[in-house]
């Protein structure tokens, strides 16, 4: 065949033509089976979500028809009795997680702002490597050193000065109250601080860094001193990054498991003192599922699962939503 | 426009002697690195009070660079430098303890795109003033409309104020900016090649707006467009390869080049 | 009217400067604070770890409570469940990223595909090992290594899902133009050209989720469980690293708690490693 398309020059032969339009056809089959390929790929993430939400449904549906709504709010957990209450660790997670925000949120901005702002330029890959490498620590690493070294520390250093210091102030002293521990709600909050401190970093100095530099330039054109460009231009204009990046950030601390259980107390109660241990959603499903006895139990413990789920991809939602917007804003 | 009610900026010359030209920005000696490359070699130039000056040249000649050395934009990236003599009035623009806030807000600066921030109309002005003054809410309103008067806007935005900067069409975005550079009440504004992304009528409205601003500020403006030189500049200063050609009068220049790359330039023969 | 503007003694300017050394000394603590905070980590779990480190953690198995022994089950364990889940998750992520970057990058498929697996990446793994268990260990009716590493590939793919997808985003399109006016096939186009082109990228988001999936626990607790002994079989409980970590540090044993830490170190190692290697890769790929 070669030879003969050489000897007739350009040309193509009848024959020849005939072999191309079978190569073509045998192409295009294939190229059909590989686009049909790729589709059922990209259909398998949606399969893995709704695998994910019915097997859960599926597996808690006993507790839940059991318990129904009183499963959300009663605080009793006793194995003994097959009586299951999630509000504990409901209440366990939000906090602790509450308590990682307030810290991790305002520490990882303003370290945000230091690396896009301050830093001298040879300082900054390194940081920002730093950083990006921490982020990507296993959480069991947070929680080793949590129970080892972090609990210790508070107990004997932190925690006796916080009882002493608010012991006769309302309400702080309430929070904290009782014997330090180490372990508790407090602890796991701090840990977690730490953990989604690069993350929130990282993703908001992304988004400072996509502040047109011209806007910058047209703030300090004014005057305006390095905070006042940060405070009034670069965080609205960033604002639903920002916003999406605290989120996404939140959605990690919620569903976290490992750094929270080895400091978090795994106890099933709802305590005024944040020294108090408590557990949460993913610690408790983490300490107990094999443990778990009796299908009810293992059910409830699912059930949780489902709740903590369903939380973490609201949030997870609204953080993508934000930073949907973000980016579209930018591309206008 | 009635400016009855705005007050001059101070000017520590005396601009009484109407015809005396005031050199209000003396650069002597400039040289710019950007790290180890040269960008501005040896420049003098004056910057007159009341006058309009442009500075010429094809893309890449530095005139961008000498006008963000005037303002102390370079400031804010790591490796550039400047050596030289730059005063404004008596006061040495380029020394070390410079007060680089204060120094931008008697230096105010357009940028070649329009530059509103993430906030309202009202408050882009608003912001600027209130860096410097601390003023009762009536008549902080005062001040801005005065700027948005000044910038030939007001009529178009009074009823929107509380919107958002970024609703504005191209040429408003850029007058917002001048007002808001106007606010703050500058003794010398830079234009960055202001027009070069408007439409030909904000382009003229632009025009007229640096021809009534001239009375009261020292302004120099960057532009590409020749045509855009001659009609609003009082001098010019053509530019090539970091090197300051030739500067006068802009009618001279522009007329009568005295170096022959001035006059292949404004004749269109390259750039 | 006032006519002056503030000069450098104002008390208006005075306070600004002060409000902005104020915040600016805030954004050097800060950094410092975060930064310490973590070197104490790494440097705890170096110190622990590396005392802990011997020939005999990489040859003998984990010891009961009170003898001397090794981590190799486990770190046997997870390299073949980790293997297997990157086996499993690539082919995947990969392909359903292509359709994504592709073929629907556009289309209502897409878009929602793409969200959801935005979420996956960031949802509790603890989560998957639920959904795992109820899918795979509550109807074989008992735990496994194929379970865990089941697990551990639906962690994988939304991490690979995206960088493939990233990665040929950033593939020109006067690229697939060139393929396109020789007759290439776009199937062709995309294994002969994007592929190529994007191979970097994609080999960098790979590492990255084995980096991902290295120190997962949560997932693998009700799925792989844990086994004392060495085990052939991945049809029977498989211990890994990160499980024996879990397990010993909560226990009162001092051996088992040494031995954890040692755990712990290894397993940072390796996630360094790969991340280094990755953003190494991915650097590469960038300038390219």
């Amino acid at each position: 065949m070669v030879d003969v398309a050489f000897q007739s020059g350009s040309a193509v032969s009848v024959a020849e033509q005939v072999d191309r339009a079978k190569v073509l056809q045998k192409l295009r089959l294939g190229d059909a089976a590989f686009r049909h390929l790729t589709r059922a790929a990209a259909v398998t993430v949606l399969v893995i979500l709704s695998g994910i939400i019915f097997s859960l449904v599926y597996g808690a549906w006993p507790a839940l028809q059991k318990f129904g709504f009183n499963f959300l709010i009663e605080e009793s957990w006793n194995p003994v009795t097959e009586h299951f209450g999630a509000i504990a660790p409901i209440y366990g997670t939000i906090v602790t997680s509450l308590i990682a925000m307030l810290i991790a949120v305002p520490v990882g901005l303003f370290i945000a702002l230091f690396l896009t702002e301050l830093c001298p330029l040879w300082l900054r890959r390194p940081v920002g490597i730093a950083i990006e490498l921490l982020a990507g620590i296993p959480s069991i690493i947070y929680g080793i050193w949590g129970l080892f070294v972090f609990a210790p520390f508070l107990q004997q250093h932190v925690q006796p000065f916080l009882i002493a210091a608010f012991g006769n102030v309302p309400v702080l002293s309430t929070l904290f109250e009782g014997p330090p521990y180490g372990i508790g709600i407090l602890t796991a909050g701090l840990i977690l601080a730490i953990m989604v401190l690069p993350f929130i970093t990282s993703i908001s100095r992304d988004v400072f860094e996509a502040v047109p530099p011209v806007l910058k330039e047209a703030a300090y054109g004014l005057g305006c001193t390095t905070w006042e460009v940060a405070r009034y231009v670069v965080l609205p204009f960033t604002r639903v990054g920002v916003i999406g990046g605290v989120m996404l950030a939140l959605g990690r601390a919620l569903g976290e498991t490992m750094a929270v259980t080895f400091v978090i107390g795994n106890a099933h109660r709802i305590s005024g003192s944040i020294l108090a241990p408590g557990t949460t959603i993913s610690a408790t499903i983490a300490n107990e599922f094999t443990e778990a006895v009796g299908d009810l139990y293992t059910s409830s413990l699912i059930a949780l699962g489902l709740i903590l789920f369903v939380i973490t991809f609201i949030v997870l939602a609204f953080a993508r939503l934000m930073l949907m917007r973000l980016n579209a804003r930018l591309g206008t | 426009m009635s400016t009855a009610n705005f007050t001059v900026p101070t000017v520590t010359h005396a601009a009484s002697n109407a015809g005396d030209l005031v050199e209000k920005v003396t650069v002597q000696n400039l040289d710019f690195y950007y790290g180890d490359h040269r960008a501005l070699k040896d420049i003098n130039v004056s910057l007159y009070h009341g006058k309009v000056t442009a500075f010429i040249g094809p893309s890449g000649c530095g005139k961008s660079t000498l006008l963000r050395v005037l303002n102390r934009m370079y400031d804010l990236y790591p490796h550039q430098r400047a050596t030289g003599h730059v005063r404004l009035d008596n006061d040495d623009i380029l020394a070390p303890s410079q007060d680089l806030n204060l120094l931008r807000a008697k230096v105010g600066m357009v940028f070649q795109k329009p530059t509103p921030f993430p906030m309202t109309i009202y408050e882009n002005i608003a912001f600027g003033i209130r860096l410097y003054e601390k003023l009762p809410k009536s008549e902080l309103d005062d001040r801005v409309k005065h700027a948005l008067a000044r910038a030939a806007l007001w009529d178009e935005v009074k009823d929107k104020l509380g919107a958002s900067g970024l609703s504005l069409s191209g040429g408003q975005q850029q007058r917002l900016c001048i007002a808001r550079t106007v606010a703050v009440r500058p003794e010398v504004i830079l234009f960055d090649e202001p027009c070069s992304a408007l439409d030909p009528i904000s382009t003229a409205k632009i025009e007229e707006l640096i021809d009534e601003l001239k009375e009261d500020y020292t302004i120099a403006i960057v532009t590409h467009n020749m045509q855009q030189a001659a009609r609003v500049s009082d001098f010019t200063a053509f530019m090539y390869l970091g090197e300051m050609v030739e500067y006068g009068d802009t009618t001279r220049m522009f007329t009568t080049p005295t170096d022959r790359r001035t006059q292949d330039y404004i004749t269109g023969r390259f750039g | 009217m006032a006519i002056m503007i503030s000069g450098a003694s104002s008390p208006l300017y005075a306070s600004r400067r002060r409000k902005n050394g104020i915040t600016m000394t805030l954004a050097y603590l800060a950094t410092g604070f975060g930064l310490t905070w973590l070197a104490l980590i790494l440097g705890v779990l170096f110190w622990e770890g590396f005392s802990g480190l011997s020939l005999r953690v990489f040859t003998e198995m984990t010891p009961p409570p009170g003898a001397a022994g090794g981590l190799l089950n486990p770190i046997i364990g997870s390299l073949v469940m980790t293997f297997i889940a990157v086996l499993i998750g690539t082919p995947l992520g990969v392909l359903a990223g292509t359709y994504l970057a592709e073929y629907g990058r556009h289309d209502k498929l897409s878009t929602v595909v793409r969200f959801i697996n935005d979420i996956l990446l960031s949802a509790p793994s603890i989560v998957v090992g639920l959904f795992v268990y109820e899918i795979m260990v509550a109807q074989m009716g008992h735990f496994s290594g194929w379970a865990g590493s089941v697990a551990l590939a639906v962690i994988v793919v939304p991490v690979v899902v995206r960088t493939t997808e990233d990665m040929l985003t950033l593939v020109p399109d006067t690229l697939r133009e060139a393929a396109a006016s020789i007759g290439l096939p776009r199937s062709l186009m995309i294994a002969k050209v994007a592929y190529r082109a994007a191979r970097a990228g994609m080999i960098t988001g790979v590492l990255l989720a084995i980096a991902r999936i290295s120190g997962e626990t949560a997932p693998l607790l009700f799925t792989a469980l844990n086994n004392q002994f060495w085990t052939n079989d991945m049809n029977a409980p498989v211990s890994s690293l990160p499980v024996v970590i879990f397990q010993f540090a909560l226990s009162p044993y001092k051996d088992w708690q040494e031995l954890a830490w040692t755990g712990a170190l290894i397993i940072t190692l390796a996630v360094l490693a790969l991340s280094i290697t990755a953003r190494f890769l991915g650097g590469q790929s960038k300038k390219s």
